[in-house]
Formats: C-alpha cells, sequence, structure tokens
C-alpha cells in the first residue's frame, strides 16, 4: 500500500523549472489565437443574430 | 488521513484486483439509456416507469409526494418514493457489481444516500423556501418565502452533504462507497439530451443558434482560460509542469475529467490530478452557492447568458449543470414575477450545451499538450498517440448525442399521435434525471470536506485557483457568454 503523502511536502519536492521556449509559443499562441478568434466570431455573431 | 489518500480511495469503485469488464464512463450511458428506452414505452401505451416519485411545493407534508404519471396514482407519495428507492438501489448495485465493486457496502451506503438526499430535496419544496408567486403564497396560505424554487432543493442536499463531510467526517467516510457525483451526473446529462430534444423541437433554428455559439464559446474558453491559467502557476506561482498543466486544465476547461486527461497526457504522476480534482471539487461548490443567486439577481433579463456562465464558470459536469438548472429556477421564477413567463428547459439546456462542448474537447486538447510534452519538453519514446483522443473522450456525451437525436426524431418525424405522447415519455426519464441532479449534489458535498484539505497543505493550489478563477475565468465566462448570447431569449412559455 503506498505510503500517504501530504500535498504541501509533494510541492516542496517539486523542483523549479523555468518557462521554456516551447511553452512560451504554447501560451501566446493559445492566447493570440484565441483574442483573434473573438474578435472574429463577435463580428460574425452580430451580423448573424440568432434566429427564432 | 491524508488527502492523497482521501482523493485515491474517492476515486476507484473497483475494490477487487480485477479489472472491470465496463468503465463508470459506458456504464452511465447504458443506465441512462436503459431508463430513456423504459420511458418511451408510454409512447406503446405501456406506463413502465410512471410510479418513480415527484415532489410538489408543500406546506402539508402529507401532499408533498407523488408518481409521475396519474396512472400509478393509487401507489401514493410513500409508495412512489419506497419503489424509486429500491429501483435505483438494484439498478446501481447492479452498476456496482459489473465494476467489481463491494455491492453490499455499496446498496448500504446508497440507502443512507439516497434517504438523506431526498430528504433534503423534499424539505427544499416547503412552502416558504420554494413557493414563488403571490398566488402560490395564497394558496399555501403563507406570508413569506425564500422563492428558491423546488428547485432549491438541490442547495439543501448540497448543504447536507457539506454538513456530513465536515461536521461528521467518519460519517462521510462510512457511505463513500455510493458517493459518485460523476456517475450520478453523466447518468443526468445521458437523460437530458431527451428533454433538451423535446425542448428544441419547437424551436428548431433557436436550438441550432445556441449549438453554433456553444461552438464558438468553448473554442475562446479553451485557448483564452488555458493559456492564462498555465501562465499563473507556472510564472506567478512557481509551479513545475507537471503540477501547472493539469491544474490548468483543471481550473479553466472541466475540473475533474480535464485534470486527469492532462494528467494522463503529459505523463504526469496518476496522483497530482487526483489531488487537483479534489481542489476543483471543492471549488464548484463555492461557486454552485453564489453564481446562481447572481445570475437571478444580475442577469434575469439575459437568460441564457446566465445559462452559459453557469457551464463556462463552474467546474466539473455535475456542479455546472446541476447550477444550470437552479439558475434556470431562479431566472424563470424571477421573470415570472416580473410578468414574463418564459419556457423552462433553455437555460439548463444551454448550460448542459456549452458543458458537453467543453467535454468534446478535452480529447483534442489533452492530445495537443500530450504531443508537445512527449516531443519538446519531456522528449520520450512514450508519444502521444491519436488514438488517445479516442480513448479519452467522455463516452457519456455518445448517451446524450443518441437520446437527444431519437427525442428529436420522435417529436419531429412521427405522426401527430405519437408526436404527442412524447413530452410525457420524456417527462418521465426526466423525473429521474432530477433525482439524480439530487444525488450529485449530495455526493458533491460529502466530497468537500474544506477543513482537511487546508490541513493538508492545499492552500498554495488553492491560491492560484482563487486568483485565476474569481480573478479571471469567472469574469472572462461572463464576458464570452454576453458576447455570444446576450439579445437571445427563451422562447415565451404558451
Amino acid at each position: 500500500m503506498p505510503q500517504p503523502t501530504d500535498i504541501r511536502t509533494e510541492l516542496a519536492k517539486a523542483p523549479y523549472e523555468p518557462l521554456l521556449p516551447v511553452e512560451k509559443k504554447l501560451i501566446a499562441w493559445s492566447l493570440g489565437t484565441g483574442l483573434v478568434l473573438l474578435v472574429v466570431l463577435a463580428i460574425v455573431n452580430h451580423f448573424v443574430p440568432a434566429s427564432f | 488521513m491524508s488527502a492523497i489518500q482521501t482523493a485515491s480511495d474517492r476515486a476507484p469503485w473497483t475494490t477487487t484486483s480485477a479489472a472491470p469488464w465496463i468503465s463508470e464512463d459506458w456504464l452511465s450511458v447504458v443506465i441512462g439509456l436503459f431508463i430513456f428506452v423504459l420511458a418511451l414505452a408510454v409512447l406503446a401505451n405501456v406506463d413502465l416507469i410512471g410510479w418513480v416519485v415527484t415532489t410538489s411545493v408543500w406546506s402539508n407534508l402529507g401532499q408533498a409526494l407523488g408518481t409521475a404519471s396519474k396512472a400509478y396514482a393509487p401507489l401514493g407519495g410513500a409508495g412512489a418514493l419506497i419503489a424509486t428507492y429500491l429501483a435505483l438501489l438494484a439498478l446501481l448495485s447492479a452498476a456496482a457489481l459489473a465494476l467489481k465493486s463491494d455491492v453490499k457496502k455499496f446498496a448500504l451506503a446508497f440507502t443512507v444516500v439516497f434517504w438523506i438526499a431526498y430528504a433534503s430535496w423534499v424539505v427544499g419544496s416547503y412552502a416558504n423556501f420554494a413557493a414563488v408567486t403571490p398566488a402560490d403564497l395564497q394558496k399555501f396560505g403563507i406570508s413569506w418565502s425564500l422563492k428558491l424554487t423546488n428547485e432549491g432543493g438541490f442547495i439543501f442536499a448540497l448543504i447536507a452533504g457539506l454538513i456530513i463531510a465536515n461536521v461528521f467526517p467518519r460519517f462521510a467516510e462510512t457511505i463513500k462507497d455510493a458517493i459518485r457525483p460523476e456517475l450520478y451526473i453523466k447518468i443526468a446529462i445521458v437523460i437530458l439530451g431527451g428533454f433538451f430534444a423535446v425542448t428544441a423541437a419547437g424551436k428548431l433554428n433557436l436550438a441550432s443558434s445556441l449549438l453554433l455559439r456553444g461552438i464558438a464559446a468553448i473554442i475562446e474558453a479553451y485557448l483564452i482560460y488555458w493559456a492564462v491559467v498555465y501562465f499563473v502557476a507556472r510564472k506567478w506561482f512557481g509551479f513545475n509542469r507537471e503540477w501547472a498543466a493539469p491544474l490548468a486544465s483543471g481550473i479553466s476547461i472541466c475540473g475533474v475529467s480535464a485534470a486527469i486527461a492532462t494528467g494522463g497526457a503529459i505523463r504526469a504522476r496518476p496522483i497530482i490530478p487526483v489531488l487537483v480534482s479534489s481542489l476543483v471539487v471543492v471549488f464548484a461548490v463555492v461557486e454552485v452557492l453564489i453564481l446562481p443567486f447572481l445570475a437571478q439577481t444580475f442577469l434575469w433579463h439575459e437568460p441564457l447568458v446566465a445559462g452559459a456562465w453557469m457551464g463556462l464558470a463552474i467546474k466539473t459536469d455535475g456542479a455546472a449543470v446541476a447550477g444550470g438548472g437552479i439558475t434556470e429556477s431562479l431566472i424563470l421564477a424571477k421573470s415570472a414575477a416580473e410578468g414574463i413567463k418564459y419556457q423552462p428547459g433553455w437555460i439548463l439546456g444551454t448550460t448542459a450545451t456549452v458543458k458537453v462542448f467543453i467535454d468534446i474537447f478535452i480529447g483534442i486538447w489533452a492530445f495537443v499538450l500530450g504531443y508537445i510534452w512527449t516531443n519538446h519538453i519531456n522528449v520520450t519514446r512514450d508519444k502521444a498517440r491519436i488514438a488517445e483522443i479516442w480513448e479519452r473522450f467522455p463516452k457519456f456525451i455518445l448517451g446524450f448525442v443518441v437520446t437527444f437525436l431519437v427525442g428529436l426524431y420522435l417529436a419531429l418525424g412521427t405522426p401527430a399521435d405519437v408526436a404527442a405522447k412524447v413530452p410525457a415519455a420524456i417527462g418521465e426519464a426526466n423525473t429521474f434525471r432530477v433525482i439524480f441532479f439530487i444525488l450529485t449534489f449530495f455526493s458533491i458535498g460529502v466530497l468537500s470536506n474544506f477543513k482537511k484539505l487546508w490541513q493538508e497543505g492545499v492552500g498554495k493550489l488553492a491560491a492560484v485557483y482563487v486568483v485565476s478563477l474569481f480573478g479571471f475565468v469567472i469574469w472572462v465566462g461572463l464576458l464570452i457568454s454576453w458576447l455570444f448570447f446576450s439579445g437571445v431569449k427563451p422562447p415565451l412559455a404558451s
């Protein structure tokens, strides 16, 4: 049976890891695409209103 | 007991070493479809489940309970309640058996869970809590009411669970075998597909507009939420990647399932998403106690914005969809008091649609992360595979789609005499859906031992959650909901 582990201990054991370029790229692309799509979809939404 | 032990104990139903032959996910589809098919017997003039118990707003307890169908009225409220308990006990014990759980332990625990949860629901339907309109107050001979509607009973079930978890933790431990919020809500969502179909059938254009807006909202939620929460966890709070990725998915996407899918995709130790999941459940409780009332106060004139907001802001399927149910009843009550009577089903349908779309994309998003992780971050031979998208796809969504399509066909594609019976048939299945909601709420409460989590050092994780959720996720969710759903109103009740 595995030993019980404390969350605090688990977090303390976790090593510091600087943001890698690939992570920065992931964040930037995800956020950038999201914001651009937000504007595009909002415009589409404005011109194609919900129909009843 | 540590939080990790606690969380691990909660996760599997399985008590034997052999793997069950069916997953909980598929089992929810089987059970949901089983109830749905039984309900459809009404179309052939055979009422198989009309005995299921239903609760009305009451001031005299003797009149609180009844049967879903008048055909079974002679059974009486108490008879209906006992019949419902026995049917669910048999059905879910068979499920426990399929999952190779200890059936006897499950049956005992479920008995306790069912009676406490349903008692809470009945209390919530008491006229002073639930009556809404002046006519209702007059009918029950009361001068005041909290106006929670009878769906306020969900809150009572949640509070009952919270009391047990935080005041009687040993008792909570003894009933843990039947504390299965994910299973209960998945069954409910499968049944909900048919109910939503009947609601949508009358307004197909509006329903398809909602679906398109739901997709747009979800793409946004994934792309914007995840990136920001991951950045906050990594940069501001110094979490390493193994913690930050499941945490970001748990907070930003869909709680438990997203955290677990992401943990698996990036090859994190299994314990990490389990811990994140514990936290997600606790925060979902806080949200479900606050957001529906905020929505009623500030968004009652934009009901579908409120519905979408619940789907985007509240994490975990159970809390979100059930939160949508509470929001619907609160907003319908407030609108009715203002003289506007909306058709029921649209607000809850919007929440469920948003949540189902979120779930659909979990596998794809987990694959994207898994691909980046296994090829660029922790380069390993154990590469992410396309097949993982299907493996992580939440199968209960298939059940939702099936009941939705069947319900839609029956309502629109059958002769008028058959179509006329569809609402009654689906209504009986929907009564079971409400009971599974009640079980979900109670179970979520029982899982939420705030004190224990805090004592075990969850503070730093909780800090990321608080900053992300209350500083960002809730408000961006509101903005996105507003952008895509404002001005779209549910049809008026005829």
